[in-house]
């Protein structure tokens, strides 16, 4: 069962008020599917996935001065914003890293511009060698996979598990949360929400 | 299909069409017709059958009309009844008859003089009800202002709520910044009148949850009151009342436990 947290603490811990968390949900900051109804001694609360929601309520926090809510419901919906970004902006913002560029053109040729779901597959790309996570030739085979099945993918909830042993590596995409249990000489080297991507994508390019 | 816009189709007496793209669309008799509608401006003093969607500047409905598809307007104004089996999405909805619909409500203003009904959700900036509401699923807006009735089977989610009581209300869930329960006290001699065929002690506010940062309430049956400062007046039964900053009750309220959190 994932951790879950009752709106009482959450407004406690949080340091929000009732106020605000439904302002929020009105303005979709909050998905739907985070309130979970479950009943209690008290009668029926609401119960939020407690580390998701911490997590979305500190970045709501310090993003609603500079962008207003309605900006805001934008990035943190599934949907991609814009339609495509030239190869000179790309660039010249300095999105992801020359390298995870020429990477990508080697597997796909070269294009004028990129659309939101091949920037973001470059992203997750850029990200995981950054942190070091992967390395070249794994990176291909994680381009491969992200290609092979970028229609499969709800984005909302789809998740990406890197999985290593003994020197060899293999990538799972899943299109739900997925609860993992490996052998003990494997190692999950990196676990990630795709919508995590998405909206510091989405950041990144407003 | 070769577009049509500039042109109108009116119906006077009976008629039938197969929907298209007009400037404007007039019923005054009876009018079926049988395919998606797109149009400046629908208007219909009759009855009309839409076997599809209407997109549309404006809709006045004067008459009866029954809707198989969806709604899209500018702006909307039902004098008689009609029923959309769809979603009706709409700027400006004036209901001053009765509407039903199956689908979900979506609008900017949506103004209730008459009675409406929603069987999905209902959204809207403004909400300004004056007579009945009935939503089957939830009901979101920046301000609900109610005077008269309504019942709300999910989560009444509003900055601003200020309901005047006048016969029952309900909602399961009710959530916000501001929420304020009155009744209605400048009975005027025809409201005097309908009260005294009605029972007068029906105006209450009947919800399980109300949540919001400053609440007021008056003749509120709740489970569970929560919030910021909370001021309780005459004719509420609560079981439980949960508060942060100030709490204040009437003599004549019944509250089963409060706690300072």
């Amino acid at each position: 069962m994932e951790n879950l947290i009752s709106k009482k603490d959450l407004l406690e811990a949080a340091n929000i008020s009732y106020g605000q968390l439904y302002r929020w949900k009105r303005k979709n900051l909050i998905p739907e599917n985070w309130f979970i109804r479950k009943s209690t001694f008290t009668g029926q609360e609401t119960f939020f996935p407690k580390d998701d929601m911490l997590l979305r309520i500190e970045k709501i926090k310090s993003l609603k001065d500079d962008l207003s809510l309605d900006e805001l419901a934008d990035m943190f919906s599934p949907s991609p914003t814009l339609t495509s970004l030239s190869v000179e902006e790309l660039t010249k913002r300095n999105i992801v890293s020359n390298t995870s560029l020429d990477m990508y053109i080697n597997h796909h040729g070269t294009t004028t511009s990129y659309t939101f779901n091949q920037l973001l597959t470059l992203y997750v790309l850029d990200t995981l060698l950054q942190t070091g996570e992967v390395n070249r030739s794994e990176g291909m085979d994680l381009l491969k996979v992200l290609d092979e099945n970028s229609k499969n993918l709800k984005s909302n909830e789809s998740e990406l598990i890197f999985i290593r042993k003994m020197g060899v590596s293999f990538f799972i995409l899943t299109p739900e949360p997925a609860k993992l249990f490996v052998e003990s000489q494997a190692k999950i080297i990196a676990h990630y929400k795709l919508n995590q991507f998405t909206e510091e994508l989405k950041l990144k390019l407003s | 299909m070769e577009k049509t816009a500039a042109k109108n189709i009116s119906i006077s007496g009976s008629g039938t069409s197969s929907g298209g793209e007009y400037n404007q669309v007039k019923v005054n008799g009876s009018a079926h017709i049988n395919g998606d509608l797109k149009c400046e401006e629908f208007k219909c003093n009759g009855s009309a059958h839409i076997e599809g969607n209407i997109t549309t500047g404006t809709a006045k409905i004067n008459g009866s009309t029954h809707i198989e598809g969806d709604v899209e307007a500018k702006e909307m104004t039902i004098n008689g009844s009609t029923d959309i089996d769809g979603n009706l999405s709409c700027q400006e909805l004036k209901v001053q008859g009765s509407s039903s619909v199956k689908g979900d409500l979506k609008g900017k203003e949506i103004i209730v003089r008459g009675s409406a009904s929603v069987q999905g959700n209902l959204s809207g900036d403004e909400v300004d009800v004056k007579g009945q509401v009935k939503i089957k699923g939830d009901c979101e807006a920046e301000s609900f202002d109610a005077r008269g009735n309504f019942k709300i089977d999910g989560l009444l989610n509003a900055g601003t709520i200020d309901v005047e009581l006048l016969r029952h209300c309900e909602a399961k869930e009710i959530g916000g910044e501001n929420i304020t329960v009155k009744k209605t006290r400048d009975s005027s001699g025809f409201k005097k009148l309908i009260k005294f065929f009605m029972n007068n002690h029906n105006d209450q506010l009947t919800a399980e949850v109300i949540e919001g940062d400053q609440l007021y309430l008056e003749y509120t049956h709740a489970e569970i009151v929560r919030g910021n400062t909370i001021e309780i007046g005459p004719g509420c039964v609560i079981k439980r009342i949960e508060y942060k900053t100030s709490l204040e009750v009437d003599e004549s309220a019944k509250v089963d436990a409060q706690e300072k959190i």
